[in-house]
């Protein structure tokens, strides 16, 4: 009875499932407030409740068909603040993907949707600018 | 292989947790228990040799499950990054301070090994082991949720160190119960240690259990700020199962006291001898599941961090809600159809074929259950009343259920896999957690039912064949709780997930019940039963109700 118990005990504790990481999040993020304007480098600020390992990380630019580009990224002045690259891209869909490695040891990932489209201003502008260059 | 990798990391996570409690439990038992020095003629050689063997080889598996959190995180790290992580690793937290407590962790476990192993009586070698374990518990304050925070840091950490302790003391004081009650049926201690070792953990767990109340209201408040919070994230609602877990365990020690008192009273010990060692094997069960729950909390998001993805207390209730089971599935066709846009990144579409996949699954899974624990009630009725065999003989083959719910499960679980998808077996098995899970979950749904329907018909009432359904409906019980559906929209995995975590809850007092039925007398036996099978018709309502959200 002894090592019935024995056994059973290790039984549970060897045949643990997979937990999934996921601890750090992102608490606020620049697209919300400033959307990307097409054909600009562009700058993506990303703020997490967690310290951030950001050597361990990655972050990738997601195109239509999620096709993957690495991004690259810098922290920024406060602590769980990152600032990303962001190429000139066309108007449409995309998305930002990321692998965060916490400093709690945790791993997250996660995905921020965005559109890239035109201001009406950008709009103005160009047709000022395609105007001008008539004259 | 990264999928392996995660697997192994969280399986080392809760042993990680399980040897700190050997330990700690290790002691605090030697401590403030047995207290050796005040009653060298008390304990034999054999009871001192064990206690402290428990200590020091707890004290080498932590020295060897930090080294292998630190592998497997190099492991997970090189898969997931396609690059070997160093330089990188070696300066976080992580690398640092895991390394640092491998190594006191292997001092404080080689003290014990070869000073305090050959003086076992010593007041002067006991509390030189506690002050070198000292630095091995504070240097996990840099391993724990608090450590990456930026409000509160170091009071989160301290607190949470606490709250570590006090939980390890009684768990590992637990252990150090299961090995007394051991040595005491083997007769290999004075028969009056077992009562009165008994009597002093008493006192001793009613003050960890205080501490860890103390410690963990203050960090739950910081990480929870709303009733809504509590009810409506993955942390709160884990916090809920770890507190239900708790009474449960508290539970079993209230039964335990009020024994201990009943011999103190009469000087009758059926109770201590024939029940208590029971209770505390159940309990053990219950604390073990309590602290992979406590693993698992940790990898969820503060509720305070994610205010806007919290699901209402209407949300939640409406998942448990009565509602007519869907008896009809989409075709296979449908659901693949609508794979390729549910799982894109960019131009995502919410597919209802596989949303209804999962919902026909659940529900057909939660019908099994529910017939299933009704057939086991009625032959619960016929072996207790005198009905005759011809009318409800039938029903003591309800285990065949499992059966047939594994072969169900294996065919319909990952729809996408080997049978029916494209994806082979084992590369679905070995590169996707949540398939590997789903695998292992299906197998021992189909060994449950071979096994426990084997188990009921033998006539040997000493057959061992009986323990594996309390021990698999364990383990599932503890997949349940620590499956986590958590990808990229956190309040639609946790509405799959909170009724994951019921059954998870519901599965755990199964297995309590079936095992205190297999070992306790009348009425004991008969309750625990009862319970037993109750826990799986309420599994069977959940599942029977089930609705995923569309996504």
């Amino acid at each position: 009875m002894k090592n019935t118990f024995q056994l059973s005990l290790l039984f549970i504790l060897l045949i643990q499932p997979p937990l999934l990481f996921a601890h750090a999040v992102i608490t606020s993020h620049s697209l919300k407030i400033a959307p990307l304007r097409p054909a600009r480098q562009e700058k993506v600020e990303l703020t997490f409740n967690s310290q951030i390992e950001l050597g361990l990380s990655q972050i990738f630019l997601v195109h239509k068909g999620d096709k993957h580009e690495l991004l690259h990224a810098v922290k920024g002045r406060q602590q769980g603040h990152i600032i990303v690259d962001i190429p000139p891209l066309k108007t449409g869909h995309y998305a930002i993907r990321f692998r965060i490695f916490a400093a709690d040891g945790h791993l997250t990932e996660d995905v921020i949707h965005f559109t890239v489209e035109a201001l009406p201003s950008d709009t103005k502008a160009k047709d000022s600018n395609s105007n001008s260059s008539r004259f | 292989m990264a999928g392996i990798a995660d697997f192994l990391d969280s399986l080392v996570g809760g042993f990680d947790l399980i040897c700190f409690s050997l330990v700690i439990g290790g002691l605090f038992w030697g401590l403030f228990v047995l207290r050796a020095w005040n009653n060298p003629n008390q304990y034999n050689d054999v009871l001192m040799q064990k206690t402290v063997a428990l200590l020091y080889k707890g004290g080498f598996a932590l020295a060897l499950a930090q080294l292998l959190k630190i592998i497997l995180k190099i492991w997970l790290m090189t898969a997931l990054l396609n690059r070997w992580p160093f330089p990188e690793f070696a300066a976080t937290t992580q690398f640092l301070g895991g390394t640092l407590r491998m190594t006191l962790a292997l001092l404080l476990a080689g003290y014990c090994y070869r000073y305090l192993r050959k003086n076992p009586f010593s007041q002067y070698h006991w509390r030189i082991a506690a002050a070198a374990a000292l630095p091995m518990i504070i240097s996990g304050a840099w391993l724990v949720h608090a450590a990456g925070r930026f409000e509160n840091q170091f009071m989160l950490m301290s607190l949470t160190v606490i709250h570590q302790l006090a939980a390890a003391a009684w768990v590992g004081g637990v252990f150090q119960l299961v090995n007394l009650w051991f040595l005491h049926s083997a007769k290999r201690i004075p028969a009056e240690l077992w009562p009165l070792l008994l009597r002093r953990f008493t006192a001793f767990g009613i003050a960890s259990v205080a501490m860890i109340l103390i410690s963990g209201v203050p960090i739950a408040l910081q990480y929870i700020d709303t009733w809504n919070g509590l009810i409506g994230t993955g942390y709160g609602n884990l916090l809920l199962v770890k507190v239900t877990l708790l009474v449960m365990a508290l539970g079993f020690a209230w039964l335990n006291k009020s024994a201990v008192l009943e011999f103190g009273i009469s000087g009758n010990h059926r109770r201590l001898n024939h029940c208590v060692p029971y209770y505390i094997e159940a309990e053990t069960f219950v604390l073990i599941t309590l602290l992979f729950t406590a693993g698992s909390l940790a990898s969820q998001p503060p509720a305070i961090d994610i205010a806007n993805l919290t699901a209402s207390w209407q949300e939640v209730l409406d998942t448990f809600s009565p509602r007519i089971p869907r008896i009809n599935s989409p075709t296979h066709e449908d659901l693949i159809a609508g794979e390729a846009g549910r799982v894109a990144i960019v131009g995502q579409i919410p597919s209802l074929a596989a949303t209804e996949w999962s919902n026909y699954n659940h529900n057909i899974a939660g019908i099994f259950l529910t017939v299933m624990s009704i057939f086991a009630m009625l032959s619960y009725a016929r072996s207790n009343s005198s009905a005759p065999d011809k009318f409800l003989g039938w029903t003591q083959y309800w285990p065949f259920g499992f059966v047939a719910l594994g072969v169900f499960l294996f065919f319909r679980s990952d729809a996408e896999t080997w049978p029916l998808g494209p994806i082979g077996f084992w590369e679905s098995t070995f590169n996707n957690g949540e398939v590997l899970q789903h695998r292992i979950a299906t197998f021992l749904v189909f060994v449950l039912g071979i096994m426990e329907l084997r188990a009921r018909m033998t006539r040997n009432s000493h057959a061992k064949l009986a323990f594996v359904f309390p021990i698999l409906t364990a383990f599932g019980g503890l997949m349940l709780l620590t499956h986590s559906h958590t990808g990229f929209q956190p309040k639609s995995a946790f509405l799959i997930q909170i009724g994951h975590t019921s059954m998870g809850v519901f599965s755990l007092i199964m297995a309590c019940g079936r095992w205190l039925e297999l070992k306790l007398d009348s009425p004991g036996k008969d309750i625990a039963g009862f319970i037993s099978v109750a826990a799986l018709f309420q599994m069977g309502l959940i599942l029977m109700f089930y609705r995923e959200p569309l996504y």
